[in-house]
């Protein structure tokens, strides 16, 4: 097919294949992409709702053993650097997510040798005990993986552990770009191969959960291979209709032992339009403002994207190499209002709540994101006695305890 | 094709961002191709004594910052011009040479006559919205024998933007000397800033309504790469404000200058240098 053909497929809503989204994404103008994009916005959505969920973005650690070469955040087993959030530290977190009108926590971290299963299970249930109607979007199939080698029990085992604790939904990070050969060239293969990554999703949303695929792309990884994942993402989407949204962002070059540079604007903007055309079976597209800033954020919804994803409170991963913007629930609402759309609320179903918590009830601005925990904050939590460490260090700490 | 002024109200008031740019981007390649120029500058502080460093690559010296007095304006163009040698020198607001030269109760002219005996090329800019006359403010500048690097707009006007923009091609009629116009505000209220709807359209409007001046310029240190490289694909041609240090401390990967010539690349244009003079000096 030449690129016409490529188009009028698209345009008459028909699916193309990887030679075909190549071709679209080498040889069409970005313009074009992006009306290309936005008409498919306009079938899947066509009352010109844009949404947005405001939940909080918290790492319950930064401790890891994966040592990925595009991650800035994590620290070795043993660094002063490393944390641990107690759980009454999380349970503030939460207080403080309500109070601005939250309803989840997007709970992820590092592989940290020394929290075991029991850990998290005690923490959702927890948790629920506490705010039985808040959600939680917690734990990436790697950490699903890590917790699977940690505990000797298979995946699906786990899934089902973590979901009677109170697990409500699964995070599409960790997914990187779903090539082994990019995962190896990023040192990320050992935490989850593509293979494994899909089967972890494959068997949550077999258990019944929902949960969303993302796609860092600008490190290594050639455009057929960013395509392969969109394709890979795709296949298991018409198996199981699991996924509520796909999310892209670009690599964030600062502090990482990668390096290297970030991906462009306009290299957003079409690989996001690129993401709507391809993903034809994805319902919900969401715009990267942590990563792109607010101003491509919003420019965003004229390339395919119909969510502003979270209001978000709190992030630390992207922040630590180098990315950090901020927008509260108004900077939200003002950006997707002045792009001609009507803002609402969801939930990470993508079931509409209403309108602007804010035009509601008086909620206080929020000019910059909050951090996992103040600087010079190096306590460790108290609970941390009751669960069995597996490093020499954290044995240690254990015994210090 | 070129706007009409039947559509432009139209263009205007749509959230339609992406038919609008491509009539921007059509209306820029007519004139420019895929030619994007930029310019590196060097940025030096308006106070006598200051430090003054001219790194090799600049394109540009620029005097910024508001003059104390007119004999420190003076001074200080002095000083500059000693260390930048045949560097183009640039300096100052009109906006701010205006009132400086009525507190001193000098002629505008008189003022600009002097800094340009003591080594100014340029005027670095000209704030329309600040400038009481603009018109004859501009010629003055014309006058005293200096140039002025590019009409920019203070903060962001209210009203019709159409018609706004409609005011800048009528002065650009009447003096015929504007070689380049910003039309994204030099200042931006830290409480509601503009989104980057209301910074492409009002970029891309500019395009199809100054149809006259032939430069719409992105300023790449204020906007931001993203934003700027967006603009690039939505009327702009020209990139202002890239940073003439080339040491970034992270590799020459990330030195301004490859970061500004893949950002115009990856947008699809072809990058030029330029230097202050408008001359191109390199791809």
């Amino acid at each position: 097919m030449n690129l016409e053909q490529i188009v009028a497929t698209v345009r008459a809503g028909g699916r193309i294949d990887a030679g075909q989204a190549l071709r679209l994404y080498h040889e069409a103008p970005t313009a074009l992409l992006g009306r290309l994009a936005d008409g498919i916005r306009a079938r899947k959505h066509p009352d010109r709702v844009v949404t947005y969920i405001i939940d909080r973005n918290v790492n319950y650690t930064n401790v890891c053993v994966a040592r990925c070469a595009f991650c800035a955040f994590y620290r070795p087993v043993g660094s002063a650097e490393g944390y641990v959030l107690g759980f009454d530290e999380l349970y503030r977190k939460i207080d403080e997510t309500i109070a601005v009108g939250g309803v989840q926590l997007l709970l992820q971290g590092g592989h940290n040798p020394d929290l075991p299963l029991t850990w998290y299970e005690d923490l959702f249930r927890n948790i629920k005990a506490r705010y039985p109607s808040f959600k939680l979007h917690a734990l990436s199939p790697p950490e699903v993986i890590h917790l699977s080698r940690l505990s000797n029990l298979p995946v699906p085992a786990v899934l089902s552990r973590l979901i009677a604790a109170g697990m409500d939904s699964v995070p599409g990070g960790g997914a990187e770009i779903l090539v082994d050969r990019v995962r190896k060239l990023l040192h990320c293969h050992g935490k989850a191969s593509a293979d494994e990554w899909l089967d972890v999703m494959r068997h949550a949303h077999r258990a019944g959960l929902r949960t969303t695929a993302t796609m860092m792309y600008g490190t290594v990884e050639t455009d057929e291979e960013r395509i392969e994942h969109m394709l890979r993402l795709r296949e298991l989407q018409d198996d199981t209709a699991g996924f509520t949204a796909f999310i892209a962002w670009s690599y964030q070059p600062d502090h990482t032992e990668l390096a290297g540079n970030e991906a462009t604007g306009v290299d957003y903007l079409r690989t996001l339009a690129l993401s709507r055309i391809v993903l034809d079976n994805f319902d919900n597209v969401q715009a990267s403002w942590v990563t792109q800033g607010g101003k491509v954020g919003q420019l965003s919804l004229a390339y395919g994207a119909n969510d502003m994803g979270s209001v978000m409170i709190e992030e630390n991963v992207v922040r630590a190499a180098g990315a950090s913007y901020c927008m509260d629930e108004v900077e939200i609402v003002r950006n997707i209002e002045d792009a001609g759309f009507t803002a609402e609320r969801r939930n990470m179903h993508y079931e509409r709540l209403g309108g602007p918590i804010f035009r509601e009830r008086a909620v206080p601005r929020m000019r910059e994101l909050a951090t996992a925990r103040a600087d010079g904050d190096t306590s460790v939590p108290d609970e941390l006695k009751h669960y069995p460490a597996r490093s020499r260090q954290g044995k240690a700490l254990r015994v210090v305890q | 094709m070129m706007a009409t002024d039947i559509d432009l109200p139209g263009l205007a008031a749509s959230h339609d961002i992406i038919t609008l740019g491509m009539r921007a981007d059509d209306a820029r390649r007519h004139l420019h191709g895929a030619s994007t120029t930029f310019v590196r500058v060097a940025d030096v502080a308006a106070g006598p004594g200051g430090a003054i460093q001219v790194p090799p690559s600049a394109g540009e010296v620029r005097i910024v910052g508001v003059p104390a007095s007119r004999a420190a304006a003076v001074a200080r163009v002095g000083e500059v011009k000693a260390a930048a040698g045949g560097y183009p020198l640039s300096g100052f607001s009109l906006s701010d040479l205006e009132a400086l030269s009525a507190r001193e109760q000098v002629t505008l002219r008189a003022l600009l006559e002097e800094l340009c005996a003591a080594g100014l090329e340029l005027v670095a800019e000209a704030p329309f919205d600040q400038l009481g006359d603009p018109r004859r403010a501009i010629e003055e500048v014309n006058i005293a024998g200096l140039a002025l690097a590019r009409l920019t707009i203070g903060t962001l006007p209210e009203g019709d933007v159409v018609d706004g923009l409609k005011q800048i091609v009528a002065l650009q009629r009447d003096v015929a000397v504007l070689r380049s116009f910003a039309p994204l505000p030099r200042r931006v209220s830290p409480v509601l800033p503009s989104t980057g709807y209301d910074d492409v359209k009002r970029v891309a409007l500019a395009r199809l309504v100054v149809d006259n001046i032939p430069s719409i310029q992105v300023d790449w240190a204020l906007y931001g790469p993203k934003l700027a490289q967006v603009a690039l694909t939505m009327g702009a041609d020209d990139l202002d404000g890239v940073s003439a240090e080339d040491d970034a401390g992270e590799g020459r990967r990330r030195a301004p200058l490859e970061e500004i010539r893949r950002n115009i690349r990856a947008a699809g244009l072809e990058p030029i240098e330029r230097n202050g003079r408008y001359e191109l000096t390199g791809r």
